[in-house]
């Protein structure tokens, strides 16, 4: 097992979710871990803050090309779709919304899916529209591992039932497994 | 949705290269990739090979394909607290003067949503007709498109929360007029703007401005165009002008960061450095 890269996509009920991860994860946590988490287009501040409470791993909303780092979060920044190129950067964008949201999971993990193809671990968490199922199939179809959040214990299943609904997901999780398989990589 | 590789977007390159001298391999790559998977879904090509041909034999396309590939703002007043800090904190603060001798420089305007959104503002201060404002875009199509001041609604609807954020003392709606499925936009608000075509590279764009509007544009560049493009901002600007850009392009680590003082980092708003001697 080696990859190169962890990707979460979450909505409506993914916050606690994803707070829960990124306090678990370790300093020394070998690979970048971005974030498409959509959000209030017009509150700049306050997300970033709020997850970096209890987290070992500085978060961040990168700036245009950034370089993505091991050990460090990339949070999708508001009203910005983020995109992975292939030099290891990011790219943000301002192109139109996709599936009403803009960041787009699925442009994310599309992008993600082209620059890491099977280094890379897709997770959709909670939500509730249909963005991130077809940047899942992606990841799979790239030879990634694909994991999504157990409907069963979402706030909102819409967003992990459209993932499974379009892709054979390697795991279907709840939060303390998709943890666990997490740390298994430090 | 075709999907393009590596190879099939470096010959599409390679043909505009050699047809028309406009080099996009200085563009970001994940979204250059995008803007053409787009154009070649909307105009119904499904070959790599017909759509190259249709590229180096068809001016006319050729030019809607530099409209379409540019990123159009899909709001106006897209981060209210610029546009209350450009009349709070710079308009508000130029005597009637040095007005007259104020020129704005849009230098890639795609749909004008900012080209409009300063207009509006310009109104409300009563200042519209004193300032000079220069508009560029890479094809004739977006001209057009700019001077019809046709937007989708949903469009409006997300520009009219914005104006509201922004503070300004009108009513949106009086901005624009809407038939069934498009709202246009009130054009005597740019009757007085200078537009102009220019290439990818800004060859002989204007000189002595006091504002370049300029957001969300170095995003779709690699970073040595990035570079290249900032320093002709650089020399286009007059001594005491601002460069606006996007909250998230930063030049801070760019060799040309030296060449301009932060204003307000937050909002992307710099000064042209002036060297003391």
């Amino acid at each position: 097992m080696n990859y190169n890269a962890v990707i979460i996509g979450g909505s409506a009920g993914s916050f606690q979710v994803v707070t829960k991860i990124l306090n678990s994860l370790p300093k020394t946590f070998p690979m970048p871990v971005l974030l498409c988490l959509h959000r209030l287009k017009h509150v700049r501040s306050g997300f970033v803050e709020a997850l970096s409470l209890k987290s070992n791993i500085p978060i961040e909303e990168p700036f245009d090309k950034d370089k993505l780092i091991p050990g460090k979060a990339f949070l999708a920044p508001a009203n910005y779709h983020m995109y992975i190129e292939l030099a290891n950067r990011i790219a943000l964008s301002t192109e139109d919304s996709v599936n009403h949201s803009r960041p787009s999971i699925d442009l994310s993990f599309i992008t993600a899916s082209n620059a890491y193809r099977n280094k890379l671990i897709g997770i959709i968490l909670s939500g509730a529209n249909k963005d991130g199922a077809f940047g899942l199939k992606k990841v799979h179809d790239n030879g990634g591992v694909t994991i999504v959040q157990d409907p069963e214990e979402c706030e909102v299943r819409t967003m992990t039932q459209s993932a499974l609904h379009l892709t054979k997901v390697d795991y279907v999780y709840s939060t303390d497994l998709i943890i666990k398989f997490l740390l298994k990589l430090t | 949705m075709t999907e393009l590789g590596i190879v099939d977007i470096r010959e599409i390159i390679r043909n505009i290269a050699s047809k028309y001298d406009y080099d996009f391999s200085k563009f970001a790559l994940t979204s250059f990739k995008h803007r053409l998977e787009k154009i070649m879904m909307k105009n119904n090509l499904s070959s790599v090979s017909g759509f190259i041909k249709k590229l180096k034999t068809n001016k006319e396309f050729f030019d809607i394909f530099l409209h379409e590939i540019s990123v159009p703002s899909t709001e106006m007043f897209r981060d209210p607290s610029l546009w209350r800090w450009l009349r709070d904190e710079l308009f508000a603060k130029i005597n009637d003067k040095n007005l007259n001798r104020f020129k704005i420089w849009f230098p890639n305007s795609v749909s004008g949503g900012e080209l409009y959104s300063l207009s509006i503002l310009l109104k409300e201060m009563n200042i519209l007709d004193k300032v000079q404002i220069i508009s560029s875009s890479l094809s004739n199509k977006s001209i057009e498109y700019i001077k019809e001041g046709r937007c989708e609604l949903r469009k409006i609807e997300v520009s009219a929360e914005n104006y509201i954020r922004f503070q300004g003392n009108s009513n949106f709606s009086n901005y624009y007029r809407l038939d069934r499925y498009y709202a246009y936009r009130d054009t005597s608000l740019i009757k007085n703007v200078e537009f102009r075509k220019q290439n990818i590279n800004f060859d002989n764009s204007p000189m002595n401005i006091k504002l370049v509007l300029f957001r969300n544009s170095l995003i779709y560049l690699n970073p040595s165009m990035q570079e290249k493009i900032l320093q002709v901002m650089h020399s286009n600007l007059s001594a005491t002008g601002h460069l606006i850009l996007g909250i998230k392009e930063r030049i801070k680590d760019m060799d040309t960061a030296k060449e301009f003082d932060p204003v307000n980092e937050l909002e992307g708003v710099y000064k042209k450095h002036i060297l003391v001697k």
